[in-house]
């Protein structure tokens, strides 16, 4: 008897301690109700703001620890090599796996992290805008080297680069010499070891670039004529 | 070419540069490099200017500050090319017979002291008025408030600073009885949440903005954008929530209706650390002449606190403010959450607003009632987006209301204030008179018949400037205006005054965390430019009050600066010695036994606390702060059928202000060549407006035509149109309401009920 009452008010002990543990971990449960999980933002996004600071919340891109590799860099010649003229989507230069591929997850397997590719001894890279991923409705593959007719195109000259070439005074940040459109993440191209030499940003830790770098001319305002900037001061003033 | 590729380094420590990027260099960059604050924005960055052979050539950040670790943005990095510009106000320009005709210096001193002096003795002292700035430096603003009140003897001096942080100030005297935020921009290192409410720090303060994304990127620190409007702010943030504009005022009182429901209230805080109290309702809006309004609190206990808040469930609010329960509720938790550090940050979304006082005091509230203030991390933050709105408006007192120590109202302040001007008591008059908009209205009216303007340029930046512009061209009025460049307040001048841009004088200002930062003149001003202080203390002197300005030329900013820091002594307010200010990156005040107080309020960091608990609030005879039982309110202006539109005003990253400058430095206008309209695209498709379109914004008091701008730098909520207000030849304050805080007297520029047609 008194071994069956002991039996009994160890399961009484057993059921009450679970109750405790079980309501305490009912609160804390709450606790962690406590802050919501974050949907996605109720405000719309702006197409010229798009993607200018996504690139940096990828935890895979850790852009300050990125070792530089000299031996396989771009260099701005390559770069402008693969485009038909300024701004123009860059050709595909290699064979790609599936022709009837439209790109999605095959193109940005690579291209949205970029990354060493041994079969090209070259690093992938990185796209500005991978949240397009109809791939080859702009970037084609270049299958042969000549043309159908003779061809003369004259081909606009890329920007100057380097430190004085786009800034206004010695060491105030350079301006940005080209279109924005598609291109509003500016550590796509700029930052890693598939930024073409010239070009990469020595301080890829800032992550609100346009903060001190601008588009030399904001071709997103709509252009009015600037000689509207002109006081009537100067018609008051005695000659 | 060394030393041009040394001074690049020293630009970027440890960046070696590819071959290929420093073939560039410019030559010519053996520099002198001299410290000083940004002449912009209220986040006042610590700069270094690079001069050679006399002239400023080049701007870096300057790396010993901890305001901006040696970043700066665009605008900062091209300061300097504005003082360049061709049409430089370089000499005195006195209007004869419709023409400006050039003056010497002197000469123009003496007309504007024999007016003044004129003017007086036919209309009385209140016949004159002078509106300064927040960003005249302190000697300036010191000097001003000294000729005005204690040499002359009236209360007519206002500034600009009223149309942009009285709102602030009325919170901070109403909740905390002491103005200026207790934290300092460290807590961005410490907080676990940003919210920002109304406030586009991305573009208007980006440095401090960059230093949050650091937050974000290394320690998962979440921003909230609590805005009207999508900007690159909500795109740079974890969760952007819109709301209805004017509703802030309930979504604030909901977060507190939660926080109390849910338990999450610091019961001990509240108990030992705060009041509750009421105000008046229904203050009405200013908009008709001499309104004047004077709160009376009443205190109430928190029951009734409870009480009134059950108008405010999420549910409720949720149906006005367009804010879902779900987003009203998320807030609340992350404010309520005892284990994370909230830090919330405003500046002009919050203070431009006929509510303004209501709605400072209500975030105050949330912060109160849960205990989050005056700890590294955790508190409410007004942010200013003027150099020394902190510093020279608010700390010297260049209001109607104001002195250096306290108000005119005060006995105590007023003998105090007298006794350091070596003043009769009985000369500084007991009553304010006219704050910024009714100063304009005086104008118009003919009541004031002498005004001096420095350091701003009202007529771009007043609301209604369809009737103030008419007003300052009546023959009633004499205007004296000194800038640096002409503008159009200048333009209505009778005699234009050249002033001393920046870093052509010597100076301080204070910025938005309480720092105070000098700098020495860098280079020569050109022409007969002069420091605006100097030409306050030539033109007192000339009327008859030399004894009060016995300062020398070359040295009166130290003279001056000395004279002003013994208004503040003590340690609730002590400011730093000048020989510590020339050495350091800014010091923040109080600055008691050598130190800088971080976090006022907190006895772990202020040595002004006494009361022997955790914190004391000694702004307040009790030592509490007071949670203000505050309603939401209609607007005074709302879309109707014949004006469907919500109009919201404000800046873009480029341009500063009215663009006097910053429209003057060619990579900025460049970059941002005039303003425009923004529509949501769905309106704009209803009107058929397209992007580029030009659209006529009217609203009752008058109109602007602008291209319009569709999806691009921001995206207005459904029924509101934005409109940038930097731009002269597009001036939309003709369209604003010059309706304002009753409290405060700040005006509202974000909303206000206009019509839109392609032309």
């Amino acid at each position: 008897m008194r071994k069956r009452l002991g039996i009994i008010s160890f399961f009484v002990v057993i059921f009450m301690a679970f109750i405790v543990v079980w309501n305490y971990s009912y609160q804390q449960g709450r606790e962690e109700a406590y802050i919501p999980v974050i949907d996605t933002p109720s405000g719309n996004y702006i197409p010229s703001e798009r993607g200018a600071f996504l690139r940096f919340e990828n935890p895979n891109m850790d852009y300050v620890n990125m070792p530089v590799d000299e031996n396989h860099q771009r260099s701005l010649e390559d770069y402008y090599d693969n485009r038909a003229y300024l701004g123009a989507p860059p050709s595909i230069p290699h064979p790609v796996a599936k022709e009837r591929s439209y790109g999605g997850n095959t193109c940005i397997q690579c291209h949205q992290n970029g990354g060493f590719v041994e079969k090209f001894n070259a690093y992938a890279p990185v796209t500005p805008h991978p949240e397009m991923v109809n791939c080859r409705q702009c970037h084609v593959t270049k299958n042969t080297n000549t043309t159908f007719t003779e061809f003369d195109f004259d081909k606009m000259q890329p920007p100057k680069v380097g430190v004085g070439a786009n800034n206004a005074m010695p060491g105030s940040p350079p301006m940005i010499p080209h279109q924005l459109q598609f291109r509003e993440s500016c550590i796509s191209c700029h930052a890693g070891p598939s930024a073409p030499k010239e070009i990469r940003v020595t301080h890829p830790e800032r992550i609100n670039c346009r903060q001190c770098h601008l588009p030399q001319e904001n071709r997103a305002i709509p252009k009015m004529d600037a000689s509207t900037f002109l006081r009537q001061f100067d018609q008051l003033n005695e000659k | 070419m060394l030393s041009a590729m040394t001074a690049a380094a020293s630009m970027f420590p440890g960046i070696v540069f590819a071959s290929e990027q420093e073939k560039n260099i410019p030559e010519d960059a053996n520099l002198d490099w001299k410290k000083g604050p940004c002449r912009f924005c209220g986040v006042g960055c610590g700069i270094l200017v690079g001069t050679e052979n006399g002239k400023a050539v080049a701007v870096k950040g300057d790396p010993q500050s901890s305001v901006n670790k040696g970043l700066l943005c665009v605008k900062g990095y091209h300061q300097i090319m504005c003082i360049q510009s061709k049409d430089r106000l370089t000499h005195a320009l006195v209007k004869r017979n419709g023409r400006y005709v050039k003056t010497p210096l002197s000469e123009a001193l003496d007309i504007v002291a024999d007016k003044m002096k004129s003017t007086i003795d036919t209309h009385g002292k209140d016949a004159v008025a002078m509106y300064t700035s927040g960003q005249s430096t302190i000697p300036e603003g010191y000097v001003a408030s000294k000729f005005m009140k204690g040499a002359i003897g009236t209360n007519n001096l206002d500034c600009n600073a009223r149309l942009c942080m009285a709102s602030a100030v009325a919170g901070f005297l109403t909740t905390f009885g002491a103005d200026e935020p207790m934290g300092c921009y460290e807590d961005i290192d410490h907080a676990d949440y940003f919210v920002t409410w109304g406030n586009n720090m991305a573009e208007m303060h980006p440095v401090l903005f960059s230093r949050m994304l650091e937050q974000k990127a290394t320690r998962g620190a979440k921003i909230i954008d609590f805005a009207t409007r999508t900007t690159r702010s909500s795109t740079a943030s974890d969760k952007s929530i819109l709301f209805e504009p004017q509703t802030d005022l309930a979504v604030a009182n909901a977060i507190c209706y939660e926080i109390i429901k849910n338990n999450w209230v610091n019961t001990s805080f509240v108990e030992k650390h705060c009041n509750f109290s009421k105000g008046i309702t229904n203050m009405g809006y200013g908009l008709e002449d001499n309104y004047t309004f004077a709160d009376k609190p009443e205190p109430i206990d928190f029951e009734a606190y409870k009480e009134f808040l059950k108008d405010y469930s999420p549910e409720k609010v949720s149906k006005y403010s367009k804010v879902s329960v779900k987003d009203i509720k998320y807030l609340a938790a992350i404010y309520g959450d005892p284990n994370k550090k909230v830090v919330s940050y405003w500046c002009m979304g919050m203070n431009q607003h006929t509510r303004g006082t209501w709605i400072n005091n209500l975030v105050y509230n949330i912060h109160l009632l849960t205990g989050k203030i005056s700890q590294p991390g955790n508190g409410p933050f007004s942010l200013t987006g003027q150099p020394s709105a902190c510093g020279t408006a608010r700390e010297v007192g260049t209001f109607t209301h104001k002195l250096p120590k306290g108000v005119v109202t005060n006995e105590k302040s007023r003998r105090l204030a007298a006794k350091i001007w070596k003043v009769p008591y009985e000369r500084i008059p007991p009553k304010p008179t006219y704050h910024a908009t009714e100063m304009f209205r005086a104008v118009d009216r003919g009541d004031i018949k002498f005004i001096w303007t420095q350091a701003t340029n009202p007529l771009v930046s007043l609301p209604k400037t369809s009737r103030y512009r008419p007003g300052m061209q009546k023959d009633s009025c004499f205007v004296v205006v000194s800038d640096v460049f002409p503008t159009p307040t200048s333009d209505v001048a009778d005699v234009i005054l050249p002033a001393a841009w920046h870093i052509e004088k010597s100076g301080l200002y204070g910025n938005s965390e309480r720092r105070t930062q000098h700098w020495d003149k860098m280079v020569e001003a050109p022409g007969e430019a002069t420091e605006d202080a100097w030409m306050f203390i030539e033109v007192a002197r000339r009327m008859g009050y030399g004894d009060l300005f016995p300062y020398s030329k070359e040295n009166h900013v130290e003279e001056i600066y000395n004279e002003y820091r013994q208004f503040h002594e003590g340690p609730k307010h002590g400011m730093a010695p000048l020989e510590v200010l020339k050495k350091e990156s800014g010091v923040i005040w109080p600055y008691v036994n050598g130190k800088s107080t971080q976090w006022r309020f907190n006895s772990t960091y202020d040595p002004a606390c006494s009361n022997g608990e955790d914190f004391h609030f000694y702004g307040k005879p009790d030592g509490k702060a007071v949670i203000w039982q505050r309603p939401f309110e209609e607007a005074p202006e709302k879309p109707d059928q014949e004006y469907p539109f919500w109009l919201n005003t404000g800046r873009v990253v480029e341009h500063w202000h009215t663009g006097s400058m910053t429209r003057r430095i060619p990579v900025l206008h460049q970059a941002m060549p005039h303003a425009y309209v923004e529509f949501h695209p769905e309106d704009a498709k209803s009107y058929g407006i397209r992007n580029g379109d030009q659209v006529k914004v009217s609203s009752k008091r008058g109109s602007c035509v602008l291209p319009a701008s569709i999806n691009e730098r921001g995206l207005p909520t459904k029924g509101q149109v934005f409109v940038p207000f930097f731009d002269e030849n597009m001036l939309i304050n003709d369209v604003t309401l010059d309706a304002f805080c009753p409290i405060s007297k700040e005006p509202d520029y974000k909303k206000c009920a206009v019509k839109v047609e392609k032309v």
